[in-house]
């Protein structure tokens, strides 16, 4: 049984539905996998917790579950962190071996990673630098305390609010700024109330299917290599599907009225420096400091090998 | 109960009490707290709002050990046929029993979630661990198991009931074939006592734990539910609006709304019923499904109605009918959890409510003018200057819906903070302004009588959240959704049949459970059939409306007759025109979706 946010017929959830399909053949039958699409098992908070008490198997979650299992993955969604999806791609291959330890310590097994998109800004005023965003209501998570800390203290002006509440929060004036992906605020409809998006990539949203050990278990000691690497060929078959559909989303949001706003190379080091203001609220409060250091040193290592 | 009585309880009681008082106290505080601090520095209590939606599963919990303290749970029938049948000691003891084997069962399932959700990194406002609110769950059903058994009155009745614990713990262990077998049998036994009077959580929460167990999933997973419905966001809002309601009924708020709406309407034909409908309505709108707008009006509006000259069975009919007619205006709760249930937002659903919600206001207050017509009803001459006095007297109850409403919409107020904000403008206007509530008199009787509410309520709703989730985890929904699309051809077909589902639905569940356990059901097969999730809503809604008024679960009904000390027969026939009134408002919002769509957002 594994859980899912991707609504039914989506690319994610038909890719699910191939390893559906797949791993029924490597096993002759034997294992079925059942997928529970769409939210129809809750939420990630919730799909975790099922997980935990053994009612869900596996589920294919983003960051935000996984940080719920395991608070290392927080550190590949640092703020700022990243400029483009190559950094992103090397430093995650080489940190794979200890997120996935942290991970299997806590009970669950990867089966791929595959990430959800970047994070941008979607405002109903341009914002262009740091200083137009800070008068802004900024939508922040409700619960999210250490991140709503890190607004705070790199000046920004966090409203904690329910996801639910971001529609009513922006057409009653609630909230005037939202972080989120572009397929999030296309699906959402969420870019028609905020028509000003910054190009700045922001945070990514990172991605991963795991399997908890207890279902793993159940699956025959010789059959589970060749299931993992089905599904791995599956995270790698679905991550430049799900990057194509990022520019997709916002090609089509841009038909329909959204103004995407540029960020010179200078003002993109001021969005730095911001980030980093509130990188104190969330280290060893969220997230191990010792693992956003090597974040940082991988980085800082491809950055140099690569002349930058 | 009185300050008198309050004296002599025993100290762990009153301890209780306070507790839970106390709980609910602080989720009005802080929610109305953490406003002041935007609105003046820009800042926020850390966490605060987690802190609120955790402290409702409290407030839940300990309200539903109250509510079995007090005898306050909810059942579909009072058990007086089943005990003139079987007698009243060997049908109260084997009621315990069951009682006391699903809520043991509801205590273990409770109990695994919490040692699970041990292992889980999040803290709470950066600090609190989940687990010290979950603690409450395995805590309060193991009380209420107690509680069950020791109101049988001799000590061999409650060793038996005891022996329901034994029961459960044997179901527990039985090899998975005999669980199969018993199935059926078991949910046919639970079914039958909740005819003869079992409580309504009791008899979903023990098909939940069976059919999980047959189904080899870990019964952990129904207390799963249970949290994530009573920890989402806008679930605090129903015991604060609870609250709110309560302490309206406790002082004179109605008399003045009746005066208000008299002195604007009384002169017309069928005035009394008139605003008999909008003091309801008004009512009912923050208390909806409680039936506190019964209790709280019926005493004085249905000797008015009969001294004006309206026949007696049409008064009953129209005060019991009246009862939940605001259901559909904000800031009912049967919108707010309908809303949460099928993810669409809140305040849209409340918009496309206000046209179906008119017209059903309208359609009995028709069918009043007729009556009172034909009835030569009094009607006293309309005055400005009594209008207008009436108007002053009660602008405090008039600025109590403009709080919540204007909140919300005017972009200050989460819907926490609106909910929480209206509880504490209606203690402020009520406690200080007109000083009809008194806080060391009246106060912990309100609190009590909220948290036995709010515990009759959730207890409800969560065993309602474990059984959908069964039918979710074994796909009921999408195969019904698949059978639909293969087997209805036309979308009035479907709605035609929705209607009558519904219809059946509403004779046999309350308006919670329902909206928890069938929503999920019908929300694809709308999809199937293109037809707008508030439209659906609507459908949904106005339908579930009529169901407090169809025997055998019809709360209205039950309330009405025991308000007013008439037999239940003469209740169900009292209010027949109303409810073919009412069928007729159902077709139109079924069959016409522009009245929904009308001032929803984006048609
Ligand atoms: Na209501
Ligand atoms: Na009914």
């Amino acid at each position: 049984k594994l859980g899912s946010l991707a609504p039914k017929g989506s690319p994610w959830h038909k890719a699910l539905e191939d390893l559906a399909v797949e791993w029924a053949k490597l096993s002759a039958g034997k294992v079925r996998l059942r997928i529970y699409p769409g939210g129809v098992a809750g939420d990630e908070p919730d799909m975790v917790r099922k997980m935990r008490i053994g009612q869900l198997h596996a589920a294919a979650l983003t960051g935000a579950g996984l940080a719920r299992i395991a608070q290392e993955v927080q550190a590949l969604q640092m703020p700022m962190m990243f400029r483009s999806d190559a950094e992103l791609d090397h430093v995650r291959s080489r940190l794979m071996p200890k997120l996935n330890a942290a991970l299997e310590a806590k009970g669950v097994h990867v089966l791929n990673w595959a990430d959800a998109g970047w994070v941008y800004f979607f405002t109903q005023k341009p914002v262009v630098s740091p200083d137009d965003l800070k008068p802004l209501k900024l939508f922040a998570w409700v619960g999210e305390t250490a991140h709503i800390g890190a607004w705070r203290a790199a000046g920004y002006n966090p409203v904690p609010l329910p996801a639910t509440e971001i529609h009513t929060g922006l057409s009653s004036g609630l909230i005037n700024a939202v972080p989120t992906t572009p397929i999030a605020a296309l699906s959402y409809q969420w870019f028609g109330l905020a028509k000003h998006m910054t190009d700045v990539k922001w945070a990514p949203l990172v991605g991963a299917t795991v399997i908890t050990k207890r279902g793993w278990r159940r699956v025959p000691a010789a059959l589970r290599d060749k299931l993992r690497d089905a599904a791995r060929e599956m995270g790698r078959k679905l991550q430049p599907r799900i990057r194509k559909l990022d520019s997709e989303a916002i090609t089509i949001m841009k038909k329909h009225g959204l103004k995407v706003h540029e960020v010179p190379p200078p003002v993109e080091d001021a969005w730095v420096e911001g980030a980093r203001q509130g990188y104190a609220r969330l280290i060893d409060k969220v997230v191990p400091g010792a693992m956003v250091a090597e974040v940082e040193r991988l980085r800082d290592a491809y950055r140099a090998a690569q002349g930058k | 109960m009185s300050s008198v009585t309050a004296a002599r309880l025993p100290w762990w009681r009153r301890a209780e009490d306070v507790f839970a008082a106390a709980v609910l106290a602080v989720m009005v505080i802080l929610p109305v707290f953490d406003l002041g601090l935007r609105w003046a520095f820009q800042s926020s209590v850390p966490g605060g709002t987690s802190y609120v939606q955790n402290l409702t599963l409290w407030a839940a919990f300990l309200g539903a050990m109250i509510a079995a303290r007090e005898g306050g749970h909810l059942r579909l029938s009072s058990g007086a046929f089943a005990e003139k049948w079987v007698g009243a000691r060997f049908f109260g003891v084997i009621t315990a029993m069951l009682s006391v084997a699903v809520c043991t069962g509801l205590a273990w399932a409770s109990y695994d979630f919490l040692i699970a959700e041990m292992g889980s990194p999040v803290r709470l406002g950066g600090w609190l661990p989940p687990w010290v609110f979950i603690v409450v769950l395995p805590f309060a059903f193991a009380i209420i198991a107690l509680r069950f058994a020791l109101a049988r009155p001799a000590a061999v009745e409650r060793a038996v009931a005891l022996g329901g614990a034994a029961v459960a713990a044997a179901f527990a262990q039985l090899p998975l074939a005999i669980v199969e077998v018993l199935v059926w049998p078991a949910v046919l036994v639970l079914v039958l006592a909740a005819a003869l009077g079992l409580p309504i959580f009791i008899v979903i929460g023990g098909v939940a734990l069976v059919l999980f167990t047959a189904a080899d999933v870990p019964v952990a997973a129904i207390q799963v539910e249970a949290y994530r419905i009573v920890v989402s966001p806008a679930i605090p809002t129903i015991p604060l609006f609870v609250l709110a309601g309560l302490l309206l009924a406790a002082g004179r708020a109605g008399e003045r709304l009746m005066d208000l709406f008299q002195a604007w309407f009384g002169w017309a034909p069928g005035g009394l019923a008139i605003v008999v409908i909008l003091s309801c309505a008004f009512f009912s709108t923050f208390t909806g499904a409680s039936g506190v707008t019964i209790l709280a009006l019926g005493g004085l509006v249905l000797p008015m109605l009969i001294k004006s000259g309206y026949p007696e069975r049409f008064s009953l009919g129209l005060v019991t009918s009246s009862g939940s007619i605001g259901l559909l205006f904000p800031p009912s709760l049967a919108v707010i959890l309908y809303a949460v249930v099928a993810h669409v937002p809140i305040p849209d659903l409340f918009k496309a409510g206000i046209v179906p919600g008119l017209i059903l206001v309208a359609a009995v207050c028709a069918f009043g003018i007729v009556v009172g017509i034909r009835s030569k009803a009094a009607r006293p001459p309309f005055r400005w200057r009594a209008a207008l006095a009436a108007t002053w007297r009660a602008k405090w109850e008039i600025g109590m819906p403009l709080v919540a409403i204007g909140g919300i919409f005017g972009g200050y107020m989460t819907l926490m903070e609106a909910a929480a904000c209206t509880a504490f403008y209606v203690f402020c206007t009520q406690t200080l302004i007109h000083r009809e509530v008194l806080a060391s008199r009246d106060l912990p009787e309100i609190f009590l009588k909220s948290v036995t509410l709010i515990g009759g309520v959730f207890a409800i709703l969560g065993v309602a959240m474990g059984l959908t989730n069964y039918l979710v985890d074994a796909e009921v929904p999408a195969h019904a959704a698949a059978w639909v699309e293969a087997n209805v051809s036309s979308r009035l077909l479907f709605l035609l049949a929705l209607n009558i589902f519904l219809l059946a639905v509403g004779c046999v569940m309350d308006i919670y459970s329902a909206t928890v356990v069938v929503v999920p059901l019908i929300l694809p097969i709308g999809a199937v059939f293109g037809i707008h999730p508030l439209h659906l809503g609507m459908i949904f809604l106005v339908n579930l409306q009529l169901g407090y008024l169809t025997p055998p679960v019809g709360m209205n009904l039950f309330l009405s007759a025991y308000r007013f000390e008439r037999p239940f027969a003469e209740v169900c026939g009292a209010v027949l025109p109303f409810f073919a009134v009412m069928v007729l408002v159902v077709l139109l919002v079924t069959y016409v979706p522009a009245l929904s769509l009308l001032m929803a957002p984006g048609q």
